[in-house]
């Protein structure tokens, strides 16, 4: 018997200004069987749903009016008014090239999606997301998931053992 | 803290022990909540699963078709009387802007890769641009009206050579035309 997903135990937020992608992401979550969807065009009207109701996993657009996505995942992760800085982010967005993905790595976000993209990679970063949450990392510089997907070797300082203090 | 040393009768100050990351275990609620051996949705879908879901996405390509067909042609006349009056300019850039970056986000989803391709070319060529010249304008308005070629003529996949030449010319065209950029 395999692992399945109840989507209807999760609430998610969509972030988007364009009508159509947010229609799309809106059916494909209904259809996986999502009861609480709710979707905003802004990250201001997103801040409002975030503060007043229970949202498990937002799926954001980088590019929107005002404060883009960039901005809105950094005051999520950074800011002390972020009402969730563990929030599960999947960032959609037609800026696919490396630099991008960089940014948006290097902000704490949790699964990025360049579009256009088809069902089946929408679905595998929902997986992702609820199967495998990964560390949270908290250092000077950054909070956010942890970046090391990969156990590769590694011979320079570590820097995440304990203190010997 | 600084500190007198006897030994050498100086005040030292320690080295500053770089802070290590602190790790935060992973939050484990929604896995809990979600996973399990009884209702909704495989964690691997079958290839049957994922052609259904597919489809769910597919739902969308009327209002695509549509909206898309009528966002072109509202940002073709932009253009065009940007092209007899010059004021006009940044606000047909800014809507070109934003329809570019549109129809390179969805093109592909609704099986209009090519449409991706010349959007792609149109988002770099008014990228960061604020105002352009009479020959900018009508670059930006060719570029437009192929699109609406595609989608009005229903060309899905990535077309035949000669769609794939369109595009190339369409990339060269503003590869030309490129500066200035103000």
């Amino acid at each position: 018997m395999s692992a399945k997903i109840d989507f209807s135990k999760i609430s998610f937020l969509v972030v988007d200004g364009d009508k159509i992608s947010a229609q799309v992401v809106f059916d494909t979550l209904s259809y996986l069987g999502a009861t609480a969807v709710q979707r905003v065009r802004s990250p201001n009207d997103a801040f409002e749903v975030l503060r007043t109701q229970q949202i498990d996993i937002i799926v954001t657009e980088w590019r929107l009016r005002g404060m883009d996505g960039l901005e809105f995942l950094d005051v999520l992760r950074n800011s002390v008014n972020s009402p969730n800085r563990f929030i599960p982010v999947i960032m959609l967005t037609a800026h696919s090239e490396q630099r991008y993905v960089t940014t948006a790595r290097d902000l704490g976000i949790t699964e990025f999606l360049a579009k256009p993209f088809n069902a089946k990679a929408l679905y595998s970063r929902l997986v992702s997301v609820i199967t495998r949450p990964r560390h949270f990392v908290n250092t000077g510089t950054y909070f956010g998931p942890d970046r090391r997907r990969r156990q590769v070797a590694f011979d320079g300082p570590d820097r995440r053992s304990p203190d010997d203090e | 803290m600084t500190h007198y040393d006897w030994g050498t009768g100086a005040i030292v100050t320690p080295e500053k022990k770089k802070k290590k990351a602190q790790i935060i275990p992973p939050q484990t609620d929604l896995k809990r909540r979600a996973v399990n051996f009884v209702k909704g949705f495989d964690i691997n879908l079958s290839p049957e699963q994922l052609e259904e879901l597919e489809k769910v996405v597919q739902r969308s390509t009327e209002t695509f078709v549509r909206d898309i067909g009528k966002e072109l042609a509202d940002c073709r006349k932009l253009v065009v009387d940007a092209v007899s009056n010059n004021s006009k300019a940044p606000t047909a850039l800014e809507n070109s802007a934003d329809l570019a970056y549109s129809v390179k986000a969805l093109g592909g989803t609704f099986q209009y890769p090519l449409m991706t391709q010349i959007a792609k070319s149109l988002e770099i060529f008014v990228a960061d641009r604020t105002t352009a010249n009479m020959k900018q304008l009508l670059v930006i308005q060719l570029h437009i009206d192929s699109l609406y070629v595609i989608l009005a003529s229903r060309v899905t996949g990535f077309g035949t050579t000669v769609e794939q030449a369109t595009v190339a010319a369409l990339t060269k065209l503003a590869e030309r035309y490129e500066l200035p950029r103000e």
